[in-house]
């Protein structure tokens, strides 16, 4: 038996529905509803490790959210993370026949050296990043709701400042959501030793390019959501990101080889001082088995460096019992490398391209992630959440210059990555 | 009759914290979603306070009361307070729409019916007896003013505790934004489903041995049981269930056991369950009648 909202027609029933009502009275007597002005405070903590194979770069990074409900529908939200990564990172240089010594990021002539062919890491990665935002969120009708934020984050060599407003309108008794956002963040980059000049050689941190750089990015961000009766809700966003000013990393380094794949020397890596970002975003989730909950979601992405990008994900929401659930979810990614994507460089190219990056993260790969997350809701209503996911990344030799390709080809210049995510997240009310 | 007033939190099954008491008879339980245990116990004082309020107001045994003033008016009209006047309205207005199944003051006849499982039957003119003293139609009720025969008396046993159900639910819900359901004895009322959607999952003990327990799945509204599987008298092969026609004065012999009806509120499906019983062999034909969503086990 499964009660549903039911409009008797039954002449009788309904009478004694009304008569019922009478009864209870409770219309009549009702106080008056009363703010009493106690403040509802929620709480969002989490614990994310995440951690690559081959003692590549790990994070431990705590975060808290708080929320809290000011009453006549505002809200303001509160922020803060903790980044804390070490580890091993991909420098941009390509492996070699022999062993390659390469100078610390710092200078102060500390080297390290990577064995013949293997991929060239930089073990001296260590960084703390905080990060904090602030949000308000008001109405500014009965159906259209404001909200502005700012945020800022600090590492040892790089600042951020940004602010961020959104507006949400509710349309069709609230089946209908439209959303529009607008963000604008300033960066400025301060790397230790200096700013390298791009594509110069880089000998004993000779870096002559200023001390500072910065820039800045404007997002846009527009959504619809539809409620598809009791069961389903389908989603569309769709973002434009500009950015302007120094995208390069300065601590990236290209390889420039000659025929048999010998380094001849290294250059910093030159990004374009522009960038386009365009997503498209939709998803769908569906209430199943009146229990369960299916989401679907595929993102598609392209900027104007020659990246595109297609992001599907499809998770399954098992509540196996009143507040327990098992949510497992995979996700496949595949990206295209940027234009300017190098593996290496042959000798001299260094001289006529405008731009040059051996960033893996700029190049071509597929990647696959498995998860698991068990959620609970506990006695005093807290919500307890525990997440486990691998992510295996297959990379795609691309950007390999013709005239040393032969050579080349006797290294993986684009290795595969592993890497395991745990998070566990508490939420609470006070 | 002295009676444990206190309010427990416990964690019910799933983990869940419950805030329980006694009233009516009954273990009553109030779950709240997400609710800690102070704000539990908040909530559970304040739905106990509201059933223990009801229960003192229309409580058979308890003297200086008004059913106590008004069943030993000894003829005289008995002025009552406005909840009690709403409530004999309703009483009035469910024997009318039973055609006098429903009577309030069908009391009496508990007097020579004592259902406890033997075969003692009354004896035919036993009952002829106290029938002149049941029945609404022979009352005068002119709210506020409600006058009887001496010896006669009324009962709103059949349906207080699914009304302090209700109102209790509706108290509890001006204090707190989060779904809540009351239940006392299998009588219970939510105001909405989980936060997440999902609906109450509640079953509802029968009483009946070797049966297994209906599982109710409530997302809002009131669901009520009628019967009792202990409450009989036997004799040559014939089960007199304690529901008592008004108008024989007779239990209603070859119904259902027990009916569970759920409705939108908790005092609406009561009603349904009851008068359901009163209708005996006939009670799905009811039950199919007033269109009621219910389980029967006969």
């Amino acid at each position: 038996m499964q009660l549903i909202e039911q409009r008797p027609e039954n002449r009788r029933r309904l009478h004694l529905a009304m008569a019922t009502l009478g009864l209870l009275g409770l219309a009549a007597e009702r106080p008056a509803a009363a703010d009493d002005g106690t403040k509802n405070w929620t709480f969002d903590s989490g614990l994310l490790y995440y951690k690559e194979g081959g003692g590549r770069v790990q994070a431990i990074e705590p975060v808290v959210n708080a929320a809290i409900d000011l009453g006549n529908d505002r809200t303001l939200t509160a922020g803060f993370v903790i980044d804390s990564l070490s580890g091993a990172t991909p420098n941009g240089a390509a492996p070699a026949a022999a062993p390659q010594t390469f100078a610390q990021p710092s200078g102060k002539g500390k080297t390290y050296t990577i064995a013949p062919g293997a991929t060239p890491l930089d073990h001296t990665f260590e960084d703390t990043r905080f990060a904090v935002d602030l949000g308000y969120l008001f109405p500014l009708s009965s159906n259209g709701h404001l909200g502005v934020g700012l945020s800022g984050s600090k590492e040892y060599d790089f600042t951020s400042v940004g602010a961020n407003t959104h507006y949400t309108l509710d349309l069709n008794q609230k089946n209908t959501t439209l959303s529009a956002g607008a963000a604008f963040e300033y960066d400025s980059s301060d790397p230790v030793g200096g700013i390298p000049l791009p594509l110069t050689m880089m000998v004993n941190a000779v870096k002559a390019g200023g001390s500072s750089k910065s820039k800045n990015v404007k997002d846009i961000l527009l959504g619809v959501t539809q409620v598809l009766g009791p069961r389903g809700l389908l989603q569309f966003n769709y973002s434009l990101s500009l950015s302007n000013g120094y995208e390069t990393d300065p601590y990236k380094i290209l390889s420039v080889v000659d025929s048999n794949a010998v380094p001849q020397y290294y250059v910093y890596e030159k990004r374009p001082d522009t960038r386009v970002k365009n997503a498209l975003f939709a998803e769908y989730k569906r209430f199943v088995f009146d229990r369960d909950v299916v989401d679907f979601s595929y993102r598609y992405f392209t900027d104007s460096w020659g990246v595109r990008a297609h992001t599907a994900d499809l998770s399954y929401r098992w509540n196996f019992a009143q507040r327990k659930s098992l949510e497992p979810s995979v996700r496949f990614y595949t990206q295209t490398a940027a234009d300017f994507y190098h593996a290496a460089l042959f000798t001299g190219q260094d001289a006529t391209v405008d731009n040059a990056s051996a960033d893996p993260r700029l190049g071509a790969f597929n990647a696959w992630t498995g998860g698991l997350r068990y959620g609970q809701v506990l006695a005093n209503g807290h919500e307890l959440s525990v997440r486990v996911e691998y992510y295996k990344q297959f990379g795609k030799v691309a950007g390999v210059p013709q005239q040393a390709a032969t050579a080349l080809s006797q290294f993986n210049l684009a290795p595969d990555l592993s890497a395991i995510n745990v998070s566990f997240g508490y939420r609470f009310n006070w | 009759m002295t009676k444990q007033r206190k309010i427990r939190v416990e964690t019910a099954h799933g983990g869940d914290l419950a805030g329980r008491f006694e009233a009516m008879a009954s273990p009553c339980e109030v779950l709240a979603d997400g609710a800690g245990e102070s704000e539990i116990a908040e909530l559970t004082a304040l739905v106990a306070e509201e059933v223990w309020r009801i229960e003192r107001h229309w409580s058979r045994y308890l003297q200086g009361n008004v059913v106590d003033r008004i069943n030993t008016a000894q003829g005289k009209a008995v002025k009552v307070d406005d909840e009690t006047s709403r409530f004999l309205n309703y009483a009035q207005h469910l024997y009318e729409m039973s055609d006098g199944l429903f009577d309030v003051t069908s009391g009496v006849l508990r007097g020579v019916w004592r259902f406890d499982g033997s075969d003692n039957i009354p004896k035919p003119e036993e009952v002829e007896a106290v029938l002149p003293l049941v029945g609404w139609s022979i009352v005068s009720w002119k709210p506020p003013l409600l006058q009887m025969k001496p010896g006669m008396q009324i009962d709103f046993g059949g349906i207080g505790k699914e009304y302090a159900v209700d109102r209790a639910l509706g108290l509890a819900a001006l204090k707190t934004e989060r779904p809540i359901l009351v239940n006392c004895g299998g009588d219970l009322a939510a105001n909405g489903p989980h936060l997440d959607g999902q609906p109450w999952v509640v079953g509802i003990d029968s009483h009946i041995p070797g049966t297994a327990t209906p599982v109710i799945h409530l997302l809002r509204g009131g669901v009520a049981s009628s019967g009792d599987a202990h409450r009989f008298l036997l004799k040559d092969g014939v089960r007199y269930p304690h529901i008592l026609n008004p108008k024989t004065g007779w239990p209603v012999v070859g119904g259902p056991r027990v009916v569970t009806v759920a409705g939108s509120i908790c005092t609406e499906a009561g009603v349904l369950s009851t008068l359901a019983l009163l209708h005996g062999p006939q009670a799905d034909e009811f039950l199919k009648e007033l269109e009621a969503d219910s389980q029967v086990i006969w």
